[in-house]
């Protein structure tokens, strides 16, 4: 059994009258890639405020390398690295003087420094940009930058919140295989994000979060098999008379029809050999139809049907 | 650590745009224009010409006709006198050789032909002679000797009071407080570099905050090493900005190059820990509190004289507390003392000032941000 690295116990945080966290409890183990997902408002951000010992909360505990954290747990913060939402670098210094600084900041040694650095920018593929200050870079250059910032003094746990956000698709894949490699490197990390694709491509285990609560927790195929969804079929047809609708409706498996007046969409619960049903319900009313689909449940149908579809604000 | 962090500090200081604009560039183009502004002032200053006036003696042997004799006399004099008749001194008149007549009868009346600081100042000390004679006159007229001697004695003291002297023998020059206010200024505005030691410490206030508070660096050192990089920046805006104005514009500051130099290194750290405390306190953006932060310096500057010089004399006599507390007006008079007394206890209260103000500002800035959790973010 692998050790845990992180273990929050009954996290209760409050702004006021809003419970940000409520009663949030979280185990993860070494080596893995943990996804925190949620809408925003869920309370990600907080979490990972409350782990780093940021902010204060009301209730619960929080244990970092079994150990517990406070803002005086000098040992164990050195062997975090962050990547906060926001870019945070210094505009006045170059690429690699903000890396060296940070860096500075958890390795003393001036020499294991520059080694690092030299990793790091190379691991970011910054080599090109060294003397470049941060003005100068582009969003994904930025976020690179970001990254070698939080993880230049090759940190144990690493703690990623949404760093792919606003990134073209070729940094964010280069950003996403950066994560993998680091954990091949041994480090365990902890990816906030509301891309499911992101954290169905990376992580090994996930969380689910909405109002401060923990609702679903599990690997990709856990949480897939926790929802009625096992299959989506879509298929394009022009028109589609409510008896023909309604007797695809009753066939077996399928617990629910939408139709936009182009594409009609059936989601089936388990079973097999749906779509052949579907199609000969069709073929038998004569009807035409176009292009026909089906798909596998994703993460964003496990989220979507977990959290719902009412629209949140953005406020975390 | 602590060098590794004030290395970067320092550079980080140095290569900010509002540095550069606000404490090395803007002082040098200020101060050029002040001494292109005074410097005119000087070249066509007339009070330290002599006057050219014609005199004429309608009656001679009276003690009128010995104070305009004295008055033109020495090389000081107030008047170049050409004596003359009336005729003549009409023709000089007319001629602009002269600024005015003065005709010493029982009385003195001045005749002059246009408007100006020549002429008004003849006007002053006729009417001034004019009045003299006339107190003096009503004294000996009541035959009371210890009367008459009083007003002599109030005359004369009327006469010390208008002399300027300074003791230190170095720069009365009124339009050298501009400078000393100058130099202040840009020692203020070095709360910029304090608020962004304030502001980038603080988790709640930047995401560089959040950064470092994450790391295992103790946020006193990092703290600690900010502050002595923004105070050793300062300190090279300080020394830049009097060097330029010293020995490039050639403003007299006195004697004293050390203490100088010395004072306006303390200010440019006064300035930096009231940016510092600025910063600690309350949670507005970063852009919020340097403009503040901006706005203040320049009010206290105001007040201080920088815009407006009589400001200060006017707040001395009416609110003398201001002056006292005002910061910029404590460091600008530093200065002042130094180059005017020629013993240093006054130099030395005000620099006294400047310390208490530093370390409140530090103790409360340190109070506001020892915080190491937050309520949010």
């Amino acid at each position: 059994m692998k050790p845990t690295v992180v273990k929050i116990d009954n996290l209760v945080k409050r702004y006021g009258e809003l419970v940000a966290l409520d009663h949030f409890s979280l185990e993860i183990k070494e080596g893995e890639i943990f996804g925190l997902l949620g809408p925003n408002g869920s309370g990600k951000t907080t979490t990972i405020n409350c782990l780093l010992s940021l902010l204060s909360y009301d209730k619960g505990d929080i244990e970092v390398f079994g150990k517990e954290m406070t803002p005086v747990s000098y040992d164990t913060k050195s062997q975090i690295g962050v990547i906060m939402q926001n870019v945070a670098v210094i505009d006045e210094l170059t690429v690699r003087e903000n890396i060296d600084y940070f860096c500075g900041l958890y390795v003393l040694d001036k020499a294991k420094r520059k080694e690092c650095v030299d990793e790091a920018i190379k691991f970011v593929g910054l080599e090109e940009f060294e003397n470049f200050r941060p003005k100068k870079l582009s969003g994904g250059l930025l976020r690179r930058l970001n990254i070698a910032c939080g993880i230049a003094h090759k940190p144990k746990l690493i703690i990623l919140d949404e760093p792919t956000v606003a990134v073209d698709p070729q940094s964010r894949n280069r950003i996403l295989e950066g994560i993998q490699e680091l954990n091949r490197n041994g480090a365990t990390v902890i990816y906030t994000s509301h891309y499911m694709e992101e954290v169905e491509q990376i992580c090994t285990r996930i969380a689910i979060m909405d109002k401060g609560r923990k609702v679903a927790e599990g690997t990709k195929d856990e949480l897939k098999s926790m929802i009625r969804n096992t299959e989506s079929i879509t298929i394009e047809i022009l028109e589609l008379p409510e008896d023909v609708r309604a007797k695809i409706a009753s066939q077996p498996h399928v617990y629910e029809t939408e139709y936009d007046g182009n594409k009609l969409t059936v989601r089936c619960s388990g079973g097999r050999h749906n779509l052949i049903r579907i199609l000969g319900v069709l073929q038998e009313a004569e009807l035409g139809f176009g292009r026909v689909y089906s798909e596998l449940p994703t993460l964003n149908d496990v989220f979507l049907e977990i959290t719902g579809k009412a629209l949140r604000d953005s406020k975390e | 650590m602590f060098l590794h962090n004030f290395k970067y500090e320092l550079k980080m200081v140095l290569r900010q745009r509002e540095f550069i604009m606000w404490l090395m560039l803007f002082p040098i183009a200020l101060g050029t224009l002040f001494k292109v502004a005074f410097g005119s002032i000087y070249s066509n200053n007339d009070m330290f010409k002599s006057i050219p006036v014609a005199v004429v003696n309608a009656q001679e042997g009276t003690v009128l006709n010995e104070i305009f004799r004295s008055l033109g006399e020495g090389e000081d004099a107030a008047l170049a006198i050409t004596y003359a008749d009336e005729e003549w001194a009409k023709e000089l008149l007319f001629d602009g050789k002269v600024s005015g007549i003065i005709v010493v009868d029982n009385d003195v009346s001045l005749q002059v032909a246009g408007k100006g600081i020549k002429q008004s100042i003849l006007e002053e000390i006729v009417s001034r002679c004019n009045m003299y004679q006339e107190v003096i006159g009503q004294a000996m007229i009541t035959g009371d000797e210890t009367e008459l001697r009083k007003v002599i004695a109030e005359l004369g003291k009327e006469v010390n009071a208008c002399r300027d002297v300074s003791p230190a023998a170095d720069n009365p020059d009124v339009y050298v407080q501009y400078f000393y206010n100058l130099i202040a200024m840009v020692a203020i505005c070095g709360s910029l570099t304090g608020l962004h030691v304030a502001t980038s410490s603080q988790a709640n206030q930047s995401e560089l905050g959040a950064r470092k508070n994450c790391s295992p660096t103790p946020k006193f050192k990092h703290l600690s090493a900010a502050f002595l990089g923004s105070c050793v920046a300062q300190g090279v805006s300080m020394i830049l900005c009097v060097t330029f104005l010293k020995f490039v514009l050639q403003i007299n500051f006195g004697g004293n190059l050390f203490l100088l130099y010395a004072a306006a290194v303390l200010s440019g750290c006064l300035g930096v820990a009231l940016g510092f405390f600025g910063g600690s306190i309350g949670r507005l953006k970063y852009e919020i509190k340097s403009a503040i932060l901006l706005s203040c310096s320049m009010v206290m500057c105001f007040l201080s004289g920088l815009m407006v010089g009589n400001i200060k004399g006017f707040l001395a006599e009416r609110m003398p507390w201001v002056n006292r507390i005002n910061p910029v007006a404590i460091i600008s008079d530093s200065f002042y003392c130094l180059n005017m007394y020629s013993d240093y206890r006054r130099f030395f209260t005000k620099v006294l000032g400047m310390v208490i103000y530093i370390t409140a500002f530090i103790v409360f800035g340190a109070l506001f941000s020892r915080r190491k959790k937050y309520a949010s973010l």
